[in-house]
């Protein structure tokens, strides 16, 4: 989980003045790379192996944003046939195709269709198990 | 030009953007405690449901015609919201937040509205998935009846020109007017006025002689003469209340204060976010008036603070006591809440000088429980005398999940 939650503890100086008061800049803060656009960003998770060709493991938390457009090659969340579905969004002769690993579904056959958004970024916790504890067991995944 | 921005069946549209399948189907959203319903899709409406009705008395329609419901989900609403509100800041140089689902924008210099306005409730549908509509006028009266007019034509309605109006104003029926309600809607029946074309051909005499000063604001506003401005600032609250109903009657006076605690806990919440102080603090029990058979008992008390206070510790000991004190042994208690009034700026701290301050350190206290909660999620750190079996709270059978507020509730894909 991100959280920019007091960046910098409270500076009380008892002695001297520090020379870099003047020149602090606030520290990077890597929700500003993943995140956009905040008021369109959504997030999703990703449960299964069918999207691992594309680099997207079980259990990456997938960061959504509606306001782009699909376009060829884009990774998009969809709606299709009674659930949500993590696809590469595909243009080929002019059709609209969504494939993962196990399977190509072409627009003439998906029906009600709907992509809901476009994965611009996932987040992976890259711990082993040994270390996924206490306040480090939710490092980016759940 | 003002434009009004509504999202169509706000609650029931959230409600079915995390569960698309909904879509196309009936969707009804109902009150806290699962009351009545206060939201509904098309469909639910088109199923004979109305507005306010009963959960009780619908359940027929409800199982007849397979209509889904809802708990209402206030966090997710309230994201959803604010989601819509951040988009549609974006293109307006001011605008104003009107209620959870709708806001004044204001449109001056603004050139091509025909070309922009299509353009805005595009791009909020898309980023949000939330839909709008948008109605365009001169004025925030015929703003908001354009809007109303918008939903039958795709969303988007610019009256931008006198003839465009008078075919708008000759279309509309005069009750449903913004600021009209019911007594002026049997005014208007006894005289004929059927729509707002012909209210507004009345002269300008009788609008001052039976509708006051706000309905020669309308009368002015319905000619497309602005008389109600963009609320540039929004007027400082007079009183912030936190009440709700039980889930089941609360008869033991130990439990009636854990409701109180919670309670008062959520009205010290609001005021801090609101950066204000109260000086009194009012108290008051409902029994269920509906039921002749129960003893009847309507107590109220309003406290009145040494020095004005904000923190969850001053608010929540009153509460406890007062609650305490109104409280009578074998009445059935149905709904409880606190009031708080004599708002002061939370800067402004009258002091008092027979009364020792503890220089602001229960303010720290609630400082810190904020920076957690925020932090942690609500009800992180809490008073421990809001219990922790919470029998009476809120029934909410039909609640759907904080898709956008709680990690453990996202989405899962395949």
């Amino acid at each position: 989980m991100i959280r920019s939650f007091e960046k910098r503890a409270e500076q009380k100086i008892s002695g001297f003045q520090s020379p870099a008061a003047d020149y602090l800049e606030g520290r990077l803060d890597i929700s500003e790379r993943l995140v956009i656009d905040p008021h369109c960003t959504f997030y999703f998770q990703m449960k299964g192996g069918g999207m691992e060709s594309c680099g997207i493991l079980d259990g990456d938390v997938l960061i959504i944003d509606r306001s782009l457009k699909a376009h060829h090659g884009a990774i998009v969340v969809a709606f299709s046939a009674g659930s949500f579905i993590c696809r590469m969004f595909l243009i080929e002769n002019g059709e609209f195709v969504l494939k993962n690993d196990q399977a190509t579904v072409r627009e003439t056959e998906m029906g009600m269709l709907q992509v809901w958004g476009v994965v611009t970024a996932i987040c992976r916790n890259m711990l082993p198990k040994a270390l996924r504890t206490g306040r480090y067991s939710h490092v980016c995944t759940l | 030009m003002f434009a009004l921005c509504d999202c169509n069946n706000f609650y029931a549209s959230a409600e079915r953007l995390f569960r698309p399948e909904l879509n196309g189907k009936p969707v009804v959203v109902l009150s806290n405690n699962d009351g009545c319903v206060i939201a509904r899709s098309e469909e639910a409406k088109a199923c004979g449901i109305k507005m306010g009705d009963p959960e009780f008395l619908v359940r027929d329609l409800i199982k007849k015609f397979s209509i889904q419901v809802f708990s209402s989900n206030y966090v997710l609403y309230g994201d959803m919201s604010e989601r819509v509100m951040h988009n549609l800041g974006r293109w307006f140089p001011r605008l104003d937040v009107y209620s959870i689902d709708e806001a004044f924008g204001w449109l001056g210099g603004v050139k091509d509205l025909g070309n922009y306005v299509p353009k805005i409730r595009e791009s909020v549908v898309r980023n949000t998935g939330i839909p709008v509509s948008i109605g365009v006028a001169p004025t925030k009266t015929l703003a908001k009846l354009a809007n109303k007019m918008s939903k039958r034509t795709g969303g988007v309605l610019v009256l931008d020109s006198d003839e465009k109006i008078k075919a708008a104003v000759n279309d509309f029926p005069a009750h449903e007017l913004w600021g009209v309600g019911r007594q002026h809607y049997k005014k208007f029946e006894s005289l004929g006025i059927r729509t707002a074309g012909e209210l507004r051909n009345m002269p300008e005499m009788w609008f001052k002689q039976h509708m006051t000063i706000l309905g020669q604001r309308m009368w002015n506003e319905l000619w497309g003469r602005p008389a109600i401005p963009l609320e540039a600032v929004r007027e400082t609250k007079k009183g912030i209340t936190v009440s709700r109903s039980f889930r089941n009657y609360i008869e033991q006076p130990e439990i009636l204060a854990e409701a109180l605690t919670l309670y008062a806990s959520r009205l010290a919440e609001k005021l801090r976010r609101e950066k204000l102080r109260c000086l009194y603090l009012q108290v008051f029990l409902y029994t269920n008036k509906n039921r002749e058979d129960h003893p009847q008992h309507f107590p109220s008390h309003t406290h009145k603070l040494l020095i004005a206070s904000n923190n969850t510790t001053d608010l929540v000991s009153i509460a406890v006591r007062v609650s305490a004190r109104l409280f009578r042994a074998g009445v059935k208690y149905r709904k409880a809440g606190v009031i708080a009034t004599g708002l002061v700026p939370e800067n402004e701290l009258q002091l008092n000088a027979f009364f020792d301050h503890d220089n602001g350190k229960k303010d720290t206290v609630s400082a810190v429980l904020d920076k957690l909660n925020l932090a942690y999620g609500r009800g992180t750190l809490r008073m421990a005398s809001e219990g922790y079996e919470k029998k009476w709270r809120l029934k909410h059978e039909y609640l759907s999940k904080g898709y956008t507020t709680r990690w453990a509730d996202i989405i899962k894909v395949k």
